[in-house]
């Protein structure tokens, strides 16, 4: 018996709100980037899920692949921004983005 | 062998022309070589001259003008879908006026070796410039006479006008004390641009002439059918073609051979160097117009009973009289032939103004040699007289000395008696004394005239027009006579009255033998034309086909003979009795007692100079000025730069006006606007992710819920 | 040489970019250059001068190639009896400009010869065109360096910049005009083309009546044509421009403005005027005789106002005038015979007159302006008050001087004579009351000449002292060899043309028989 596709659906969108919920919300830079990742991995949830579906009857791999990129990306991401918070907290001393606010002069 | 010759004659003026560019190019620093090659040139020309005169005097019958010439063509010029043919001929006319140019203009040639005092320490700086214009002069005067056609012959004539500006103003650096008498420059000046007026009458004659027959050839003009479709076709009502453009070409013989009132600037041309006078006033200038007149004459007798001829006969008898009287009353003794000569030139034109062609150029013929012979005569008089100063007055330079009043002579004939007899020969041919050359030509104008007056004219013209005619010329011939007789006695006869005539030294070779030969055609010239064996008739006489009946033959009339000798005789002989009789001692003229005020009125040549100036060239430096200011200072100049000066004005304005306020005002305003805007919106940047992320999210989400309520 | 008036028109161009590549110090080498250059453009000329087949008469060396294709644009070039004589005329003028240049101007060397050699192309170029577009091109392009020479190399009393910009201000307002004009033919008629313009135009023709028929359009078409042509020309009262732009400009300036720009205008009037709106043409000179009646005043007046001057320069630009006058006489007499048979003769004449005025004016006063600047060159002064007697002193400048001069007067004999006599033999015939006033410009012309010029300059006692005092000690020498060298040419082609005119008249007679023969 198969898990019917709606099931995964709503558990990608649980873990994209709580992704969101967390980059909102929190005041930690660190915490922000985990919740991105979370977005992330929900949206690599719907994408295997998808693939599972509908592709595997016709045979091709483009859910898996833009999986594997979208995991690439994320690893990318969560290096750079973490060497971005280490650089910002040593000029710093803090990692809370309310205190980040350069951008506007 | 005749037409050998004939088809030469292009060579005759060409012997001149390159004498002269040989002088002015090459040779101007060597005096003798000059002198040489200007001899050479008009020499040669004088030999192929005759040798075609007397081959054409062989062939005549088929050489008579107006029609029946030897055509010797140049070259052609296109106009439009025809062309102008340009070329000279050979005809009797031609023929005898090359008998007398080139030779008088070699006698000229020669005698001015010495005048303009070859050899000596006072030779003229510019003595081989000289002969280069009188031979450019002599180049101008022979091809003037064998041209075919009025072009070639206005360039010739124009040549002339050229040469005797030049000549004239040969001595331009000349100034005298006096600031009314007239310089050298001003002279040539005077000479061209008056003769310049009559030279554009003339080219607008021609040209309509040639715009009426559409082409200047003379035997294609003087053809019966074009001379019967100009005398038929009307320019205005009344006036037929023929008789304007016969006026109109008249108008340049005026100007030409200083008829009245373009008689002003001849004896002014005096201020150039007398061999100049001689050749511009006796041989060939002059009588340039009066040949005009004579080859064009089917022209003017086109129209029986035209008003041009009336205007030609008028013209040329008042002339002659009027100026006759001028001649009276000057002390200059060149200024007295010239005066003579305009006079002369005078009776010419009258006598073709009553139809008497043939007389008209038998007393141009013999005219040219004595008039010339005059005028050498008297320059070498005053060549005299100027050495006899200079001898006397070693360097003092302080009193101008004029050797060319009379009054400064008397008693030359023993210091020159070639000089002295040869003059007085010329004045006895002048005054037309039995039996010199004068006598016969001028007998015939006035035999004519009278047989005009008594059979009534030829081509019309009124018995009453001739006897006025004949009238004028024999007063005009008796004040001749009294003016020649008063300048040989001023100037020859009675006792030295300066220093200077007393020690006049005789010319030398090179100037007597040309007064010598001269006067030798003075004497004899006239047997040519004698009523009995009047070899002129013979050769131009007939040109009866065209002219439709037959010239004056010039019948000898013993009354008129009679009455014109007396005439000359009592001229002389008044003479005689007021200055012959008792030789004056001082200068003073008897006749300005005499005469008193009309004395005065004489002196100053009837006042045309001061008329002249005060109306017309005065008038014309004014108008010159007028127009300068109105086109600088007053209208047009002004109007541009008003027109720029409004361009920067109207800049200006819109600059204050209209880009300031208004356009730049625009563009001014849409940035602030922009500015502003941006200084609103710039609150919503907060600069912090977590808010840029939200509204994100939050947009998202309503696109989200917009996408899920549309489906 | 199927491209010989193509290497005409350009080899200027390349000899001024070979100018460009030449450090600005060896002047020597730039001066022996562009004199060298300009010599390739005379040779050829001469060459056409032979080559073209007066028999067979029409456009020949014609090259047509597309230019701007959208508008329907095309180097179209060609030359026929009118244009080859000014061709060459341009060509020798520049030559014997550039030698007097060589020896006269010291001041920013590398900058005038440049822009010498970009005018002769702009001139080259409005005598070949056969397309308006490139005309006008071409025409304006003439306009620049000239503003320039003016402007840099006038003399400084002479307010250069001031004539430089009423110059070039002057001939733009016309030109402007003429654009438009230019302009309104395309769009009536969808071509630029000269030819087909001046062949193809006229009722019952391919291209139909002009502007289709619609009188005032054509009218002011043509009006905007004359007013170009005349301000150039320059005619009565559009001459204001001239005196200031000859006084300033410098020797060789002057000589080419006079010789050839002022030609520019006249080649205007008889390339595309005449062609292309003769009944409009005709309009004004027969129905309305505007056009004869500024000729008259050009005339008389601009001879009258010689009389007046004392500086010797303004009145040699103020004879143009006067001479520039008779050419406009002998236009408007070829214009009032159209559509008359039987004065087709007397058009073709004064059409032949006028070209020959044009070439004979570009000699002659072209020499009277190198004859200016030698005497300027010595005594610094133009004013004739402070000469006299110089043929005294310098007998070969009085020679040429005399010569010329007495071309200008239009001695016959000398080139001048055959102009105007063939301009009045036309006028006579056509315009009869105008020919009759236009010839007492010839005796104003005389006295302006003789008694201004010749008299106050060169007759008289040369007076040592006062010549001191006006030049303050200059030295006083005759003709250089170089200023003779610029001169035995025009004067030979004075006293060639003026015996022998057929060869000349041979051209301008193709032209005249091409213009009336339809």
């Amino acid at each position: 018996m198969q898990v019917p596709l709606s099931w995964y659906l709503i558990v990608a969108a649980a873990l994209f709100c709580i992704g969101l919920y967390g980059a909102l919300s929190r005041r930690n830079a660190i915490g922000i980037l985990m919740g991105v990742e979370l977005m992330l991995n929900s949206v690599n949830i719907n994408l295997l899920a998808f693939w599972r579906h509908i592709e595997v009857a016709r045979g091709t791999l483009t859910g898996q692949v833009f999986a594997i990129i979208v995991i690439t990306v994320a690893a990318a991401e969560a290096a750079v921004g973490l060497a971005l918070i280490i650089s910002a907290y040593r000029h710093r001393k803090t990692v809370d983005v309310e205190d980040m606010d350069l951008m506007k002069l | 062998m005749t037409e050998f010759f004939f088809n030469l004659t292009w060579l005759i003026p060409l012997f001149p022309l390159a004498s002269f560019a040989i002088i002015v190019l090459w040779t101007n620093r060597n005096r003798l070589l000059s002198t040489w090659i200007a001899w050479i040139g008009i020499g040669l020309a004088w030999i192929l001259g005759w040798a075609i005169l007397f081959l054409a005097w062989g062939h005549s019958s088929e050489l008579t003008p107006p029609t029946h010439g030897y055509p010797v063509p140049l070259y052609s010029i296109p106009t439009g879908t025809t062309e102008l043919q340009l070329g000279f001929q050979v005809d009797t006319l031609t023929g005898l006026m090359l008998f007398m140019v080139p030779f008088v203009c070699l006698m000229i040639f020669i005698y001015s070796k010495g005048y303009m005092n070859y050899g000596r320490e006072n030779v003229d700086p510019r003595y081989s410039r000289f002969f280069a214009y009188i031979s450019l002069f002599a180049c101008g005067m022979l091809g003037l006479v064998i041209s075919d056609n009025f072009v070639t012959l206005l360039i010739f004539w124009e040549v002339m006008g050229l040469c005797s500006y030049l000549l004239i103003g040969f001595w331009f650096d000349k100034s005298y004390s006096d600031p009314k008498r007239i310089t050298p420059k001003q002279a040539g000046l005077k000479a061209f641009l008056t003769t310049r007026i009559g030279d554009v009458i003339m080219l607008a004659g021609m040209l309509l002439l040639y715009s009426q027959v559409k082409t200047l050839t003379f035997r294609e003009i003087f053809s019966e059918e074009t001379l019967h479709h100009l005398a038929t076709t009307y320019a205005f009502p009344g006036m037929p073609w023929a008789t304007l453009c016969a006026i109109l070409i008249f108008g340049g013989a005026v100007g030409k051979s200083a008829q009245f009132p373009l008689h002003v600037w001849l004896p002014d041309a005096m201020e150039g160097p007398t061999p100049v006078s001689a050749l511009i006033h006796a041989a060939t200038m002059v009588s340039a117009g009066v040949y005009l007149v004579a080859r064009s004459f089917p022209l003017f007798v086109a129209v029986e009973g035209g008003v041009q001829l009336a205007v030609v006969a008028f013209i040329g008898a008042f002339t002659a009289l009027f100026s006759s009287t001028i001649a009276v009353a000057q002390n200059d003794i060149k200024r007295v032939l010239a005066y003579s000569t305009v006079s002369q030139l005078g009776y010419m034109i009258a006598a073709l103004g009553i139809g008497a062609y043939v007389a008209a150029v038998f007393h141009l013929i013999t005219h040219a040699f004595f008039k010339a012979l005059l005028f050498l005569g008297s320059g070498s008089v005053i060549h005299g007289v100027e050495h006899g100063h200079h001898e006397t007055h070693h360097g003092s330079h302080g009193h101008e000395f004029d050797a060319n009043d009379m009054m400064n002579m008397g008693g030359l004939l023993q210091r020159m008696p070639v000089t002295g007899w040869t003059f007085i020969i010329g004045a006895l041919a002048l005054t037309g004394i039995f039996p010199w050359a004068g006598f016969w030509s001028k007998d015939e104008i006035l035999a004519d005239a009278w047989n005009a007056f008594q059979h009534g004219g030829h081509f019309g013209v009124s018995s009453g027009w001739a006897f006025f005619v004949w009238l004028f010329l024999t007063l005009a011939a008796f004040l001749t006579a009294f003016y020649t007789g008063r300048q040989i006695f001023l100037t020859f006869a009675g006792t030295p009255r300066t220093e200077a005539a007393r020690h006049a030294p005789e010319s030398v070779p090179s100037m007597t033998w040309p007064l010598i030969i001269l006067a030798g055609f003075a004497t004899f010239l006239g047997l040519f034309g004698t009523p009995w064996a009047n070899q002129f008739y013979q050769l131009i006489g007939q040109k009866a086909e065209v002219l439709g009946e037959h010239l004056p033959h010039g019948e000898f009339n013993p009354l008129v003979a009679g009455i014109s000798t007396v005439v000359a005789l009592s001229g002389w002989f008044i003479a005689w009795l007021i200055y012959g009789r008792e030789p004056l001692t001082n200068p003073v003229d008897p006749l300005e007692k005499r005469l008193g005020r009309l004395y005065i009125w004489l002196k100053n040549k009837w006042y045309f100079d001061e008329l002249y100036m005060n109306y017309i060239v005065h008038p014309s430096v004014r108008l010159a000025q007028a127009c300068f200011a109105f086109d600088d200072k007053l209208v047009i100049d002004p109007l541009v730069d008003a027109f720029g000066r409004f361009g920067r004005w109207l800049s200006e304005w819109l600059k204050d006006a209209v880009d300031i306020p208004i356009v730049d005002g625009i563009v001014n305003g849409v940035g602030s606007v922009t500015a502003k805007f941006g200084e609103f919106m710039r609150a919503t940047q907060t600069g912090k992710v977590q808010n840029y992320l939200l509204v994100a999210a939050v947009t998202v989400l309503l696109l989200l819920v917009l996408f899920v309520v549309r489906a | 040489m199927e491209q010989l008036l193509t290497f005409i028109t350009f080899v200027p161009l390349l000899g001024a970019l070979l100018i460009l590549l030449i450090p600005k110090e060896e002047e020597r080498t730039i001066k022996n250059l562009s004199v060298g250059i300009s010599f390739i453009p005379l040779l050829l000329s001469i060459y056409l001068w032979f080559a073209y087949d007066k028999a067979a008469s029409g456009f020949q060396f014609e090259v047509m190639a597309r230019w701007i294709p959208a508008i329907n644009v095309n180097y179209h070039v060609g030359a026929d009896g009118l244009s080859i004589p000014l061709i060459f005329l341009t060509a020798l003028l520049t030559t014997l400009s550039l030698i007097y240049s060589s020896f006269t101007i010291t001041r920013r060397v590398k900058e005038f010869f440049l822009l010498f050699l970009l005018l002769e192309m702009g001139m080259f170029g409005v005598f070949v065109s056969l397309d308006l577009v490139l005309f006008y091109v071409f025409w304006e392009i003439g306009l620049v360096p000239m503003y320039l020479l003016i402007g840099i190399w006038g003399q400084p009393k002479d307010r250069p910049q001031y004539s430089a910009i009423k110059f070039f201000l002057y001939t733009l307002a016309g030109s402007v005009c003429m654009l438009l004009a230019i302009l309104g033919l395309y769009f009536y008629h969808g071509t630029f083309d000269i030819v087909k313009l001046s062949q193809e135009l006229g009722p019952g023709k391919p291209l139909g009546p002009v502007f289709g028929g619609v009188s005032w359009l054509a009218i002011a078409a043509f009006w905007a044509f004359f007013v170009a042509f005349a301000i150039k020309v320059p005619l009565w009262p559009f001459h204001t421009w001239l005196p200031d732009a000859h006084t300033a400009a410098p020797t060789a300036g002057s000589v080419i403005l006079a010789g050839i720009l002022l030609k520019l205008g006249g080649f205007g009037m008889m390339r595309i005027a005449l062609p292309i709106f003769p009944e409009q043409f005709w309009m004004y000179t027969w129905r309305v005789p505007i056009i004869p009646v500024l000729a008259l005043l050009s005339i008389v007046y601009g001879a009258l106002v010689c009389m007046a001057q004392w500086d010797l320069k303004r009145l040699i630009a103020y004879s143009s005038v006067s001479h520039m006058g008779y050419f406009m006489l002998g236009v408007a007499a070829t214009a009032a015979a159209w559509g008359q048979a039987n004065l087709r003769d007397a058009a073709a004449m004064a059409s032949n007159g006028a070209a020959m005025q044009m070439f004979n004016h570009g000699i002659i006063t072209g020499g009277l302006f190198f004859l200016v600047g030698v005497i300027y060159e010595r005594a610094h002064t133009r004013d004739l008050q402070d000469f006299g007697g110089l043929s005294k002193v310098t007998p070969y400048y009085y020679g040429i001087f005399m010569v010329t001069a007495l071309a200008s007067l239009g001695l016959p004999g000398l080139a001048g004579f055959w102009a105007e006599f063939f301009v009045f033999r036309g006028a006579f015939e056509i315009i009869p009351w105008f020919a009759a006033i236009g010839v007492l410009g010839i005796v104003f012309t005389a006295a302006y000449i003789l008694w201004k010029i010749i008299q106050y300059v060169f007759l008289g006692d040369f007076d040592a002292h006062k010549w001191e005092k006006v030049t303050h000690g200059a030295k006083l020498t005759d003709m250089f060899a170089f200023e003779k060298v610029t001169m035995w040419p025009l004067v030979l082609f004075m006293i060639g043309f003026g015996i022998f005119p057929t060869p000349l008249v041979d051209f301008f007679n193709t032209f005249a028989q091409a213009l009336l023969g339809g």
